[in-house]
């Protein structure tokens, strides 16, 4: 099958900075993929590129096996919600009505009961609005649309926490009802962890980490114990991070357990904490940029 | 077609600015004429004015805002910058037919009424929109639609450029004026320019403009090509 998104050596450079670096990637059809990193970490720029706002300076990308750039049929099927998207000076109606006319999967109804979820007022002006809920209008265009490619870039901001996991909620049931193909860029990794099925992480516009989700969460690893046996036990393993507090030490370890090892753990007294994916993601990105993290 | 269409539409959601506000501040100019008309003595050749100007700037203000405050909306729902060019200048060439009617029909009640009663030239300016109807319905659609896609191109200018590309885009209309002035200059042929203006046709001059206008176009479209957002 055709991958939805496929990027070779994508760069993009600015006069004074590089944007992106290198980036290879694929996005199978039908996939929830977490698009991480730090800020600038070139993930926005990618969005962009992806969806034809923007242009790379190299490199090859595919939507849909074509290029995206000025390409009408391939931009038809995606919809680009973007962290601080700007509007024209109309109500949240408007915004909804003019969507409901480009997207022939477009689903009123939802668009009708999301905006009483996110209890938008649809005569209000959007410029009016909070930044939460200037948020939830795209949002809200994001699912209704239904469209092949979802982007969302930083949905949520401003939103509060209750708004967050109502939208987290929709989606999932959206995607379950009708799969599409998901990028969802996010600073708040633990928030919507449980979402993701695949995670691609960015750090200064490398693709530093590429693998299903469920890998990357076996990957790190916590080991509490006695100073000794925490430092027999890790001696030869990947070590990202070290911390001795007198006689104990917490060292965090990057492979994967198999049952012998953690049973030598166990026979050693020690405790084993697996590491989130936000955590796992923060040392991901300490790593240095050419040193690839494998799942 | 279709995608074209709805561009259109998505720019006439906002009615006051392309509906009401040409018209509106075109028939306020026109009331203070009239009123200026009502006021001073009655002069034989009639009262002339420029108040017409007015719908035709706003519809370059039109233009500006349609590549510069709609256009990322308009991106947001997968439409390529070349579609959104063609649906807005479908949109433009759809008012330009219509709004030009309208000046036409205003202009043959200033004609039938002798100027409002009051003598005054408010829809006939003379030589360029003062011949029969179709010729004035003819050069106001090419007038409003040159001044549309010249104010979409200043939009655009300024979406890729911002403020130093507007500079620059001004710096460059007036360094081109100026060489076409020291070219005349420098080959003594103003007397052969004067000729020209005052022997050719309103239809001659609406040619022109139809071909300043289609540059207007292809430099606005080259321009949003370059648009990133």
């Amino acid at each position: 099958m055709t991958p939805t998104i496929s990027a070779t050596a994508l760069g993009r450079r600015y006069r004074d900075q590089v944007a992106l670096d290198d980036v290879s990637l694929t996005v199978e059809p039908g996939t929830v993929t977490g698009l991480l990193g730090r800020n600038g970490a070139g993930k926005t720029t990618l969005m962009r590129i992806i969806t034809g706002q923007e242009f790379p300076s190299s490199g090859d990308l595919r939507v849909f096996g074509e290029t995206p750039a000025e390409n009408d049929e391939v931009l038809a099927r995606m919809v680009f919600v973007r962290e601080e998207q700007s509007y024209p000076d109309f109500q949240v109606r408007h915004a909804i009505r003019v969507a409901s006319w480009f997207y022939p999967n477009w689903d009123e109804d939802l668009a009708q009961q999301l905006l009483k979820d996110f209890e938008l007022p649809p005569r209000r002006r959007i410029k009016r609005l909070s930044r939460g809920m200037r948020s939830a209008v795209g949002i809200v265009i994001g699912l209704a649309a239904r469209a092949d490619l979802t982007l969302f870039d930083e949905p949520y901001a401003g939103l509060d926490a209750v708004a967050r996991q109502l939208f987290y909620d929709r989606l999932l049931a959206e995607f379950a009802e009708h799969p599409r193909t998901i990028l969802l860029s996010t600073h708040l990794i633990d928030e919507v962890a449980d979402l993701l099925e695949h995670v691609v992480m960015l750090d200064h516009g490398r693709v530093v980490l590429d693998a299903p989700a469920d890998e990357v969460r076996g990957t790190g690893m916590i080991v509490n114990g006695p100073y000794t046996a925490v430092e027999e036990f890790v001696a030869g393993r990947t070590v990202w991070h070290r911390q001795r507090l007198g006689s104990r030490a917490s060292v965090t370890i990057a492979d994967p357990l198999d049952l012998a090892a953690q049973a030598q753990a166990r026979a050693l007294h020690l405790s084993l904490e697996p590491l989130s994916l936000q955590q796992l993601l923060v040392h991901a990105a300490g790593v240095s940029a050419d040193e690839k993290v494998s799942a | 077609m279709n995608t074209l269409v709805n561009v259109g539409r998505y720019h006439l959601v906002d009615r006051i600015t392309w509906l009401a506000l040409p018209w509106g501040i075109m028939a306020f100019s026109f009331l203070i004429n009239i009123g200026v008309a009502l006021a001073v003595p009655t002069v034989p050749q009639g009262i002339y004015t420029g108040g017409l100007v007015s719908l035709y700037i706003f519809m370059l203000i039109c233009g500006s805002l349609s590549m510069t405050r709609s256009l990322p909306f308009g991106l947001m729902m997968g439409i390529s910058r070349r579609t959104y060019y063609a649906g807005t200048a479908l949109l433009v060439l759809t008012l330009g037919v219509v709004y030009g009617l309208g000046l036409t029909l205003l202009q043959l009640i200033e004609r039938a009424t002798n100027g409002w009663g009051l003598n005054l030239h408010y829809f006939r300016i003379p030589w360029i929109l003062n011949g029969p109807w179709y010729e004035t319905w003819l050069t106001s659609f090419v007038l409003l639609v040159a001044f549309v896609l010249y104010g979409m191109w200043y939009g655009l200018v300024f979406r890729r450029w911002s403020v130093p590309g507007l500079v620059a885009f001004i710096a460059a209309q007036i360094l081109v004026a100026l060489l076409a002035v020291v070219a005349v200059s420098a080959t003594g042929s103003w007397s052969g320019v004067g000729h020209f203006f005052t022997t050719v046709t309103a239809l001659a001059v609406t040619g022109v403009l139809a071909l300043v206008a289609l540059a207007m176009g292809f430099g606005g479209l080259t321009t949003l090509r370059q648009v990133t957002i």
